[in-house]
């Protein structure tokens, strides 16, 4: 566990060592959280509802998924895909450590940066903007975010490794991670709600995994899910989590027979 | 000038081809590329669907401000894009080899090599405001000149700060940083600048002038920009390019050709 937990403390330093690039990716977060938050001020007045949402439950859901993209989607699994290209997996195949619970801990490392920039940030933001913010009090469904939360951390990394798993097979490693993040800022609510898409389109994407990783924490926040859709939800995200860690393990293995160690 | 037009035909063949070297990564970053601008398109049309105008502009409006922003942003990414790759030059050495070339060193970091990727946008965006133009309704030809001239404008504008992280390039050794940060500060004007409350507004107008690059056209077009505003963006536009040009300088006659 200590060697994990240096894994984390090295990144966390890292990030520290090139702190100019860190602190202008956090700029540019806010700048692209700002589009989104003053579209929807202005499209949902104070007073008058939107899809279902009032100013106020709207604006939460904002910046509620601008906190929980630092805590969910931040990661460093992009790297993977390039350390099987260049061939510096070998030197993990050799050492006495997980390949995936290392990049795992990187991940840890990595949000827990991200997690301390997005709190000042949203801080300055609240103090600047004076939104109407609603907070959940209910502990029980707190405990539900909190756990719909962590499985989508963990579903989000699975995804991560995948896409860095055709590192194996093609060097390109960066364009399908293009695709996947446009998705994400789709389909998994990073821009608008799913539910206010077409009710057959909103209903599509439930069965995909994209709405778990931000859409179905926040809505559990926000109050608006009833018991059983939350259930449902949670065991969906579940599912959603066992079959992409049986896939992984399967191209894993199949990746390592074809692995070379080129580029070393 | 004809010299200059077929070194930069020759230089995007070559870039063109080592493009589509991988077949496979061309073609995803093309659907996400489509992708990325049909489903913003979308999410317009839902959102107008249900309140018919954003920030008192009808649909048609604000997809004419969408594919105006597509327009402008797509063109300074596919005759620019050498920028990007401008911080390997000057780490490993290479800007000394541009140096000793008898073309214009400016030229060659800012137009070194199109990006044909880009091109499929471009398209869709003149298309789209094709579209959106005949919608919005008609437009006296006085304002379809004013368009042009505040789009040109605009380029200007793009390529000055182009050439300002050129020169930081080659003070500071890193583009990377600075050229995402311009990348998203024009994604703000995917909106039209109404959109933002004051002071971000000024700030957006002004300070980082977006609006007059991504809103002021779209609204020159509509007849709601007054004069002073159209004076104001070339004023601007005119200024950030020459200091541009004399920062690139300031910053060239500072190249320690360290790496090399």
């Amino acid at each position: 566990m200590r060697k994990y937990w240096l894994v984390i403390k090295d990144t966390w330093d890292e990030i520290l060592t090139y702190r100019l690039s860190f602190i202008v990716w956090r700029i540019r977060t806010v700048f692209q959280l700002l589009t989104v938050y003053f579209l929807w001020l202005v499209l949902i007045p104070q007073g008058s509802q939107l899809f279902g949402y009032t100013q106020s439950l709207m604006l939460t859901y904002i910046l509620g998924t601008a906190f929980l993209s630092s805590v969910i989607l931040a990661t460093r699994s992009y790297e993977m895909g390039e350390n099987i290209n260049n061939g510096d997996l070998s030197i993990f195949l050799i050492r006495p450590i997980n390949y995936f619970y290392y990049w795992f801990a990187r991940d840890i490392g990595d949000k827990a940066m991200n997690i301390s920039f997005a709190v000042i940030e949203l801080s300055i933001l609240v103090v600047i903007l004076k939104p109407p913010l609603f907070f959940q009090h209910d502990m029980m469904i707190l405990f539900l975010t909190a756990i719909s939360i962590t499985f989508s951390i963990i579903m989000h990394f699975l995804f991560g490794s995948l896409l860095g798993m055709i590192g194996f097979w093609s060097p390109d490693v960066w364009a399908p991670r293009f695709i996947f993040f446009i998705i994400i800022n789709f389909f998994a609510g990073m821009l608008f709600p799913i539910d206010i898409l077409p009710k057959a389109v909103a209903t599509f994407f439930q069965f995909t995994p994209f709405p778990y990783l931000l859409y179905f924490p926040i809505k559990i926040y926000l109050g608006q899910l009833n018991s059983s859709h939350i259930y449902v939800g949670i065991l969906t995200t579940i599912l959603w989590t066992i079959l992409l860690s049986v896939f992984l393990k399967m191209v894993w293995l199949r990746g390592l027979r074809f692995y070379t160690a080129q580029g070393h | 000038m004809r010299r200059y037009l077929r070194i930069w035909w020759l230089l995007t063949s070559a870039a063109s081809q080592i493009a589509f070297q991988s077949r496979f990564g061309a073609v995803i970053f093309l659907i996400g590329k489509i992708l990325r601008f049909g489903l913003f398109l979308v999410f317009i049309f839902i959102i107008t669907g249900r309140t018919k105008e954003i920030a008192e502009y009808s649909v048609w409006q604000i997809v004419f401000f969408f594919a105006t922003f597509n327009l402008i942003d797509a063109l300074p990414m596919f005759f620019l894009r050498e920028v990007y790759r401008f911080r390997i030059y000057i780490v490993k050495g290479t800007f000394d080899y541009i140096l000793a070339m008898p073309i214009s060193p400016l030229f060659r970091a800012l137009l070194g090599g199109s990006d044909i990727l880009d091109l499929t946008i471009l398209l869709l965006a003149l298309f789209l405001v094709g579209i959106s133009f005949f919608h919005i309704g008609p437009i006296p030809m006085e304002n379809v000149i004013l368009y042009i001239i505040l789009i040109c404008n605009a380029m200007v504008m793009a390529l000055s700060f182009h050439i300002f992280v050129l020169g930081m390039g080659i003070l500071t050794t890193t583009v990377d940083n600075a050229i995402m940060l311009y990348r998203d500060l024009t994604q703000m004007g995917r909106v039209p600048i109404d959109v933002y409350r004051e002071p971000f507004r000024a700030i957006f107008t002004f300070v980082i002038p977006i609006g007059i690059m991504m809103t002021f056209p779209a609204k020159a077009l509509m007849g709601i920009l007054s004069l002073q505003f159209i004076f104001i963006s070339l004023v601007t536009g005119i200024l950030l390019f020459g200091v541009s040009v004399w920062f690139w300088r300031f910053a060239l006659k500072r190249y320690a050709s360290a790496s090399s």
